[in-house]
């Protein structure tokens, strides 16, 4: 009887916590996984889904895997304290605009390609890199190193690093000169047109 | 897909003779006024150590694009049009093969003997079987390319990569690298057959075709964008793909945790940090012997080296106004036709 009741009880708990629980289990492997996977079919629906459609499932998947938001504060470098909150939010939005858009943009079909994880290393400082490979059939692989940061009890991703080329070096480098050479205004003009001929193609 | 890759930097072989005189000059003076553009760089608080001549780099930047806009470009899609698929890819087989003889010099002097005996069965077997390189057989039996050549050579010997350098025609490099390319172009038999460096050199632009397209739509700043994929990509080919992640992670940590961003760039930090250890005790002055610049030749050099930087933006606003006056012209003579 109290066994029963115990069990019940138990259950229950379970059931309540079970959100929880499952938010602290998921690994950064697992998180890269489930990107990838994401990826993957949107490529393989890429033509029927047109940019619009891979742009829409794509918003959901890059935005639960990566901390944009930080990642459009690094990009920017030590500008970024400069910048008024305004500005602020509203390079954060432009940013994931574009961020999402390049993904649509550059995986719009599907070629047979795969990915597979190779190891997970620690690093300094709590992150975790998750490196795997990309295969192009009849091509060379590509090396996908992802390096990942916890925020709030999940790993996100914060730089992708493909054949050791830093996707947030390249960035940051692209985006400090920008903001120091033409200014605020001008960064946002140039993520705008961006963003639109990304959406043309 | 993801990341441009650069088929190397090896153009028309003819012109590379021509304008390697004037590489070097710019080399020279490149080491002479370092200084007073580090000094005046940071007084503007845009410190970057790797690319000393910006300005100079830039005006060769829209120089080089052009050149390309209007005169590769068009002569590489053009061969693609006329070219059938497999034989575009055997004339790169080709080319490929002919660097092979460079890749397992290379293999060796930096003292990789298995990667040197797996290239030298790559290049006999394509050579023979292949049939003179055009087809890539080896790959097919497991024997994968390398990219190997002698400024990655020097890199792990302790050179310094030395100033970032953007060439007329030959596009990015540094002062290590550009001074190397002697050593690639002496060990590549295409270099003694004259008109072959036209030929790869169209070859190696429609190759290029791809990693152009994706910084012109991606770069928000071409130039410095191409920069950085530039020497990132340079950096892994020397390190040869081993994970150097940590080195951003570190960086990345400082400005994500610390909230401060230092304006040293990930590969500022890395610069110093040399395959062998001792390399990071040599001074970037020993790039300048292997060069042997005269130091007496300071001032000379660096009035050359402004009025070749305004020469070179003078051709590339040339080029504007040819392909305004080429528009006109056949907008001109569309009208005719329509009449």
């Amino acid at each position: 009887m109290f066994k029963k009741l115990y069990f019940s009880l138990s259950l229950l708990l379970l059931v309540c916590l079970s959100p929880l629980a499952v938010a602290e289990e998921v690994s950064a492997r697992q998180v890269v996984d489930e990107f990838q996977n994401q990826l993957l079919s949107v490529m393989k629906a890429g033509k029927e889904l047109g940019f619009q459609g891979r742009y829409d499932k794509l918003d959901v998947a890059v935005k639960k895997s990566h901390d944009l938001p930080k990642i459009a504060r690094i990009v920017v470098g030590k500008q970024w304290e400069e910048l008024t909150t305004e500005q602020q939010n509203k390079l954060e939005s432009v940013f994931s605009k574009l961020s999402v858009s390049a993904y649509a943009h550059n995986f719009k079909d599907y070629s047979g390609e795969s990915f597979t994880f190779a190891s997970e290393e620690e690093t300094g400082r709590g992150g975790v890199v998750i490196h795997t490979n990309l295969h192009i059939p009849g091509e060379k692989d590509v090396k996908f190193d992802y390096m990942m940061k916890k925020k709030d009890d999940s790993w996100q991703i914060i730089n992708i690093i493909a054949d050791g080329v830093s996707d947030l070096a390249l960035k940051r480098s692209d985006y400090t000169s920008v903001l120091s050479r033409d200014g605020f205004d001008a960064l946002i003009v140039k993520i705008t047109e961006k963003i639109e001929s990304y959406a043309k193609q | 897909m993801y990341n441009p890759s650069y088929q190397g930097n090896s153009q028309a072989s003819l012109l590379w003779a021509v304008l390697f005189s004037s590489a070097l000059s710019v080399t020279g003076c490149a080491t002479t006024d370092q200084h007073p553009a580090d000094a005046t760089r940071a007084s503007k608080g845009k410190a970057d150590a790797a690319d000393p001549y910006e300005g100079f780099n830039r005006s060769m930047y829209g120089f080089n694009m052009g050149l390309d806009k209007h005169l590769l470009k068009p002569i590489a899609n053009g061969y693609k049009t006329v070219t059938p698929n497999f034989m575009q890819t055997g004339v790169s087989n080709f080319f490929t093969n002919l660097k092979g003889i460079n890749v397992v010099l290379n293999d060796f002097l930096q003292g990789k003997f298995e990667q040197g005996a797996s290239d030298t069965g790559r290049f006999l077997t394509n050579s023979t079987v292949g049939l003179l390189g055009l087809f890539d057989v080896a790959s097919d039996l497991g024997l994968q390319g390398n990219v190997e050549d002698f400024g990655q050579t020097l890199a792990v010997w302790g050179v310094d990569q030395g100033p970032y350098l953007v060439l007329p025609v030959l596009g990015p490099t540094t002062v290590r690298d550009g001074a190397a390319i002697v050593v690639d172009k002496a060990a590549n038999p295409g270099t003694y057959v004259p008109g072959t460096g036209i030929v790869e050199g169209i070859n190696d632009r429609a190759n290029a075709e791809g990693a152009l397209n994706f910084i012109d739509e991606a770069a928000l700043d071409p130039y410095v964008f191409t920069r950085e994929s530039f020497l990132q990509y340079r950096k892994n080919l020397i390190n040869d793909g081993k994970s150097n992640s940590t080195d951003y992670d570190l960086d990345i940590d400082a400005d994500v945790d610390v909230g401060e961003i230092s304006s040293a760039k990930p590969k500022e930090s890395n610069a110093t940090q040399k395959p062998k250890a001792d390399a990071a005790k040599k001074q970037p002055g020993h790039v300048q012997n292997a060069i042997e610049v005269t130091p007496g030749s300071a001032k000379p050099n660096s009035a050359t080296f402004d009025s070749m930087s305004k020469s070179f933006d003078n051709a590339a606003l040339e080029f504007e106004k040819a392909s305004d006056k080429m528009d006109l012209f056949s907008k001109k003579k569309r009208q005719r036709k329509h009449r």
